[in-house]
């Protein structure tokens, strides 16, 4: 990925514009401009209507106690309120943060974990690996899909096909989506079997990796293990990087298999009260839609923070291959 | 087709859920409802000179919950009226129960709330503390909304701080339905009305052992069942702007269940939960995973649809007289309306005109004008709406006074003690912690 000779500075095209005479430039250029804005347009008015200019009136509704049926007009500002009650006196909202935490942090290592493993194994030059990278990239192709979420219920119910697989064993099987102790752990098995998107990426990147080194590296004597951890995860690590960021993201913000699995509840007993959910179930079922949009701007800045994190730190670890970092 | 289940947003049930859009979609859709507030608003300001002039050529927007099958009948009732008032025509929307209050919330941020739309007691009060809806009371002393011929306690129903905030669509109560076909191959004697609460959970218990099929669903994450309990014990949900209850009353009800649970009478928590969920299709009686369900009568007919075992209905245990003629749902306008005349008198001719009401039947739940129902219950055939329309007049009888209707806050102190009654269900916690946590947890919902 890094390696590749890095695209001409001087392109033809460019050089050929400089030959043109320079008034028709500077008007074809001003044309150009307006014919650019024109073309942007649809995507300009898409960006401020639908999502620069309500996101920064959620982040004033947060301060108010808007409750969706009250005229915009009329609500009222309640200042920290609803930011004071969020950390202060809402138990449920902290526990929902737990949920989150805990669903990210074992869902998205054990997911790019997955991935890279069978990346690995699908690097090779077998017969059907075609077959077998498109069978792994299949579940994640039916994503975030309400089907799936619900074939992932009628699985692991108490009667569900899993515990049948089970009692082949002679094991008595759990309720596990109906159990409190199990159904988050159900849905992290779901968001870690559709690893299928950053295999294909790491897929790419291990493309990438110049098979000199490794036959540089097995002049020198270094074993399978050794080729992986001095070669091939050092030039992969810009890949993780990204796919680590990537599904840290996805991953708190996953919303429909928690919805589903538990008719929008976030239960049993909020086993599955995804702060997503929170958000939405404040927001649409108890009508606290100021509350709501607080939750949303503590969210985002939450997943900023993170993310700067990874980047702050990625200079530690990340390798970028042509030296700039 | 659904009688009576009330499209709780906190609890959804039903298919349409699963087609529910991922959250990134619902929120832009929402920010886009609240940046086109404003706009719709300024639109509609310029746009209403013809609604009151001239020859009165209306058009109403309506709204409902429902399956297919109450699509169909409504429409048929609304055909109806535009017949004999060619000068109104309809603008028809319904959905299923999921998500109903989603949309008719976000309708109602956009500026563009339908001008008549049905609802239930666990909103009616959160819509009408905010004065979105319109106080009938001056159309119901004008006489053009009629309601002489209502039952008074299901007038009164319909009353929330003084204001008539909407029009019971239909009378229901509520109905402990259990299968009749398992008791009678197992030579177990059926439930009868009146039977005390302990008695029932013996009985329960017989059938587990006998049936090896749990004899009752535990009802204690069950809002309508604690209701029902309570007023028995002389308390009530609510009382005034305050809970009518105590921490200690629900430590006897989670206590009472715990006793059940303990003695085989009720399934494993995992099944609880699963019935729990207010899908119809989901419940113990029909899904075969107890003998019992905690119902509302009118559901009876979709119940039915369910199972090849044949039903049957009584009232929940302990003194009947605690139960009520409860608005199965009602009709309400909206305040802002530019057609509010022509939209009571849509409500008043669904409610006591004659075609109508017969075009409508039990599909709401009895009628609510007397005198029709009694007509209709004559002409029913369906056998399951025969049944459930003998039961609710049988148990109408009975019936106590009504409760006020639930304050602000309802839906959440319903999701509440879901969550209190399964943790005491899955021994996370005691009785008395599980009722200290939701009497807590109701208090600041209601605040």
């Amino acid at each position: 990925m890094a390696l590749t000779t890095a695209p001409g500075r001087t392109g033809p095209t460019r050089s050929a514009r400089s030959h043109a005479p320079r008034r028709g430039a500077g008007r074809d250029r001003h044309g150009e401009g307006l014919a650019g804005y024109v073309f942007l347009s649809p995507w300009l008015i898409g960006l401020m209507g639908v999502t620069a200019i309500p996101m920064l009136l959620s982040l004033y509704l947060s301060f108010t106690n808007y409750d969706i049926l009250t005229p915009l007009s009329e609500v009222e500002w309640v200042g920290l309120a609803n930011y004071e009650r969020m950390f202060t006196a809402d138990p449920s909202y902290w526990h929902a943060v737990q949920v989150t935490l805990t669903f990210a942090l074992v869902a998205v290592p054990v997911k790019l974990a997955a991935a890279l493993g069978v990346a690995l194994l699908l690097n090779r030059a077998w017969r059907g690996v075609g077959l077998f990278r498109s069978l792994f990239y299949l579940p994640s192709l039916l994503g975030g899909s309400v089907a799936l979420a619900i074939v992932w219920v009628n699985m692991f119910n108490r009667d569900g096909a899993f515990n049948s697989f089970l009692a082949l064993f002679g094991i008595e099987g759990l309720p596990w989506v109906n159990d409190p102790e199990w159904a988050l752990e159900t849905l992290m098995l779901l968001a870690i079997w559709q690893f299928g998107a950053p295999m294909v990426i790491f897929l790419a990147g291990l493309k990438q990796v110049p098979s000199e080194l490794y036959e540089a590296a097995s002049v020198d004597g270094a074993g399978r293990f050794s080729q992986f951890w001095h070669v091939t995860l050092p030039m992969l690590s810009p890949v993780i990087f990204f796919n680590l960021v990537l599904e840290t993201i996805n991953g708190f913000q996953g919303f429909t298999a928690a919805f589903v699995l538990s008719n929008g509840t976030g239960g049993p007993v909020d086993s599955t009260l995804m702060y997503t959910l929170k958000l939405y179930i404040s927001g649409f079922t108890d009508l606290e839609m100021g509350y709501a949009s607080a939750m949303a701007w503590v969210f985002l800045i939450a997943i900023a923070l993170i993310t700067t994190v990874f980047f702050s730190t990625g200079r530690f670890w990340v390798h970028y291959s042509d030296g700039e970092r | 087709m659904h009688p009576v289940t009330s499209p709780t947003a906190g609890s959804p049930v039903g298919p349409s859920f699963r087609t529910r859009a991922p959250r990134r979609r619902i929120l832009r859709g929402l920010v886009a409802a609240v940046v086109a507030a404003p706009l719709m608003f300024g639109a509609a300001a310029c746009g209403d000179d013809g609604a009151d002039a001239g020859d009165d050529k209306v058009k109403l927007s309506i709204f409902w919950w429902g399956g297919e099958g109450r699509a169909k009948l409504t429409e048929e009732a609304l055909a109806l009226y535009t017949k004999k008032n060619p000068n109104v025509t309809f603008e028809k929307t319904w959905q299923a129960n999921q998500g109903y209050f989603d949309k008719l919330a976000t309708l109602t941020a956009g500026g563009n709330p339908p001008d008549i739309f049905q609802i239930d007691d666990n909103y009616l009060a959160e819509y009408a503390g905010r004065s979105t809806v319109l106080d009938l009371t001056s159309y119901k002393d004008s006489g053009k909304l009629d309601v002489s011929k209502f039952p008074k306690s299901l007038l009164e129903y319909g009353i929330v701080d003084g204001k008539l905030a909407g029009v019971a669509a239909g009378e229901n109560t509520q109905g402990l339905v259990y299968n009749k076909t398992l008791l009678t191959k197992n030579g177990l004697p059926e439930p009868t009305t009146g039977m005390s609460w302990e008695e029932h959970i013996a009985w329960a218990e017989q059938v587990t052992k006998k049936t090896k099929v749990p004899g009752t669903q535990d009802p204690s994450a069950d809002y309508k069942a604690l209701w029902v309990w309570l007023r028995q014990q002389g308390k009530d949900l609510y009382k005034g702007k305050d809970l009518g209850f105590d921490e200690a009353d629900v430590t006897r009800w989670f206590e009472l269940w715990k006793g059940a649970r303990d003695r085989g009478a009720t399934p494993t928590p995992d099944v609880i939960h699963e019935g729990n969920s207010s899908d119809i299709t989901k419940q113990l009686v029909v899904t075969g995973k107890s003998a019992t369900s905690w119902v509302w009568v009118n559901q009876m007919p979709d119940l039915k649809k369910n199972t090849k075992d044949e039903l049957g209905v009584v009232a929940y245990p302990g003194d009947p007289s605690a139960q009520w003629a409860r608005a199965s749902m009602y009709w309400s306008v909206f305040k802002g309306s530019k057609n509010r005349d022509a939209a009571v008198d849509v409500i008043n001719f669904l409610a006591n005109d004659p075609e109508a009401v017969a075009l409508l039947g039990t599909d709401r739940g009895l009628p609510s004008n007397m005198d029709l129902r009694a007509k209709v219950s004559e002409t029913a055939t369906d056998p399951a709406m025969k049944q459930s329309i003998a039961v609710e007049t049988e148990l109408a009888a009975k019936f106590g006074p009504s409760p006020q209707v639930p304050i602000k806050g309802h839906s959440k102190v319903k999701s509440e003690l879901v969550k209190a009654a399964e943790n005491a269900q899955y021994g996370r916690a005691t009785p008395a912690e599980a009722a200290a946590q939701f009497v807590a947890a109701c208090k600041s919902a209601i605040a």
